[in-house]
């Protein structure tokens, strides 16, 4: 039965890593765009599974993060040509202090990963380390997506306010900007990192303890486990996780506006992860590329039932499908490999019987 | 003065806010369903509103009747197939609700178009105090926000689906086995919040715009009024209203509005940390 469920996993692996991989040499430059936005937000949806799929913490914020690392990325590529326009119109002409470490580029870059890594570890500390149950933390999340877009529009001065921040260059971090083609397998590599990465932690000790937790918290908590420290620190390793997706996702787009901080951004991933099954790393790549795919084709042509359709689907997903469309298949297949062990199990014992009779008899 | 003006005016939106959350504290503080649709059920009172004020004239107290009445019957359709099902996984309750929030949205939206709508206030003019200005619809908020609190708790304390609710809320097994058609009480308890929902936004419909998206951030602002409050109390709710009112209010001139909120949410989460049962309730035994 292990052997099975690897397989399935490792099967969906092969294919969609050939396929992705494969993808930019068919594909026109706007579908390559598309998909390697995908690619992106497939690393936005493992770092959310690692929250609500691993640690049953449902997380309406993590648009913050993930627009947090994308906004730092982005005044770092404007602020490379000088003070940017919309600082010029509220009379700073020159780049506030605290943005100047945005100035350099691999610096900005870390920032992008560290500081949602350390927002999301003051909010987990404050949160888990008392005893309130997984419902508050929805709440102040989704309070936390509220207020971070409406953060970003007011502080215009600094962020750019509503219109967003447009025009941003591919990756310049070797001076000139990256091609299209190679900034997609640029992502891609990153995405697989990311998978592989979030598929050790999972595996870990540290994983399976998570693992526990998100079923059974007193229990874990008897056995002497730190329940708090280990949702702070996943909470906080996935902040880390989807600052780096806003920031790939910045380049790809050419543009980020404070929509994409939000919570619509937030409910949407979560959304891709209970179409494709939370709690598996490969449910959140297939969830959030069947999604996308049928949001790029549905919404172009018919954007009143695309919304109305997400709204169906969750119902229905939650109500009937509750592993997702992977998880299930991933429960199928293990309930068909036992079903098949106990047969086999049984002809074998049948058939040891027959030859133990056989044997009285020709005794 | 201004500060006097300020706070005069924070008393009129915490009983706006009130209004607003007083539906969740009866879902969620009670029933403990974490409705995320509960934004579009204030947007269905304020579309009843606009809807019914565009026959003519009609006495604003039919606009609030109607509008409970339908949006209670969406909540009780909503409960009936929906959220029955998802008793006891506060998760997925929250992500179903979500669901239903996006297609009662959006079939809003089809049925009435994006544009935004206005409704006519009842009652115009204002009374002047030295400086303080206060209109009398303001007024009018606060003595409905009182009204609907009264109203309430006579439902919660003094009727026999009051007791029953109470005691569900307390011990279900022990209520089903005195009886009580428990499933029956779940269905009208959700339908009353939501029926109060919608009277939120009747009163809402002459203030702001009404638009198909208007729901959403007094969700949020609901959900931290019953969080600070203490979830599953009325004073709680009431406190809670007061407090997030006067302080946007005041704050709001010293600082920005925005800035207030966050301190707002600062503040909560602090008494989340310390506090977690809220401000106002008492330890369960």
């Amino acid at each position: 039965m292990q052997l099975r469920r690897l397989n399935l996993e490792f099967t969906m692996y092969v294919i969609i890593l050939i396929f992705l991989a494969l993808f930019p040499l068919f594909a026109s430059d706007f579908r390559m765009e598309i998909m390697g936005k995908i690619i992106v937000l497939i690393i936005f949806a493992i770092a959310v599974d690692l929250v609500w799929g691993y640690t049953g913490l449902l997380s309406f914020g993590h648009a913050v993060f993930f627009g947090l690392g994308g906004y730092i990325l982005a005044l770092s590529y404007t602020f490379q040509n000088g003070v940017p326009n919309f600082m010029a119109r509220f009379d700073l002409h020159e780049i506030p202090v605290f943005m100047k470490p945005l100035l350099n580029i691999p610096l900005a870059f870390l920032l992008g990963m560290m500081l949602p890594a350390l927002l999301a570890f003051i909010i987990g500390y404050f949160i888990f380390k008392s005893k309130v149950s997984g419902v508050y933390f929805s709440i102040i999340t989704l309070v936390l997506a509220q207020l971070f877009p409406m953060l970003i529009i007011n502080l215009q001065a600094y962020t750019g306010g509503a219109n967003g921040l447009m025009g941003l260059p591919r990756f310049p971090v070797f001076g000139r900007p990256l091609s299209l083609f190679s900034y997609y397998y640029l992502v891609l590599l990153i995405a697989i990192a990311v998978y592989l990465f979030a598929k050790w932690l999972t595996s870990s000790h540290f994983g399976k303890t998570i693992k526990s937790i998100s079923e059974n918290e007193s229990r874990a908590r008897f056995l002497s486990y730190n329940a708090g420290n280990y949702k702070i620190f996943i909470f906080a390793v996935s902040g880390f996780i989807s600052g780096l997706a806003g920031m790939l996702y910045v380049p790809m787009n050419g543009f980020i506006s404070p929509q994409d901080t939000g919570i619509m951004m937030s409910t949407l991933v979560i959304i891709w992860l209970a179409v494709g099954g939370r709690g598996y790393l490969m449910g959140a790549v297939v969830g959030t590329l069947i999604m996308n795919w049928l949001s790029e084709l549905l919404s172009e042509q018919y954007p009143e039932i695309w919304s109305l359709f997400l709204g169906l689907i969750l119902v229905v997903i939650v109500i009937f499908l509750p592993h997702g469309i992977y998880g299930s298949m991933h429960k199928w297949l293990a309930a068909y490999a036992n079903r098949r062990e106990k047969y086999s199990n049984k002809i074998s014992k049948v058939n040891r019987g027959v030859e133990n009779a056989e044997t009285t008899e020709n005794s | 003065m201004v500060y006097v003006q300020q706070i005069t005016d924070g008393v009129s939106v915490a009983g706006l806010l009130f209004i607003v959350a007083l539906g969740l504290g009866i879902t969620f503080g009670v029933m403990k369903i974490i409705n995320m649709a509960h934004g579009e059920l204030i947007t269905i009172g304020a579309y009843t509103a606009y809807f019914i004020s565009t026959w003519g004239e009609v006495p604003f107290i039919i606009l609030i009747l109607a509008a409970f009445i339908v949006a209670g019957t969406v909540g009780y359709v909503m409960e009936k197939l929906v959220i029955k099902k998802l008793y006891g996984h506060p998760n997925e309750t929250l992500l179903a609700t979500w669901g239903v929030g996006l297609i009662l949205q959006q079939v809003i939206r089809l049925c009435f178009g994006p544009e935004e709508r206005s409704v006519k206030s009842p009652l115009s003019g204002k009374i002047d105090i030295g400086q303080i200005v206060i209109p009398y619809y303001r007024l009018f908020i606060i003595a409905i926000a009182i009204a609907l609190l009264l109203f309430t708790i006579i439902i919660i304390f003094k009727t026999k689906f009051g007791m029953q609710l109470r005691s569900i809320s307390q011990n279900r097994e022990m209520s089903e086995c005195l009886g009580m058609n428990t499933a029956r009480i779940d269905t009208l308890t959700f339908a009353f919040g939501s029926g109060l929902a919608g009277i939120a936004g009747v009163i809402l419909a002459p203030l702001k715009t009404v638009s198909p998206t208007m729901g959403l951030s007094y969700l949020v602002d609901s959900f931290m009024i019953v969080v600070l409050g203490g979830v599953g109390s009325l004073n709680g709710t009431a406190f809670g209203s007061l407090l997030i009112g006067e302080s946007n209010q005041v704050l709001a001139t010293f600082i920005n509005e925005v800035a207030a909120k966050i301190l707002v949410l600062v503040f909560i989460i602090l008494i989340i940390r310390f506090k977690p049962e809220g401000l106002f309730r008492r330890e369960q035994r």
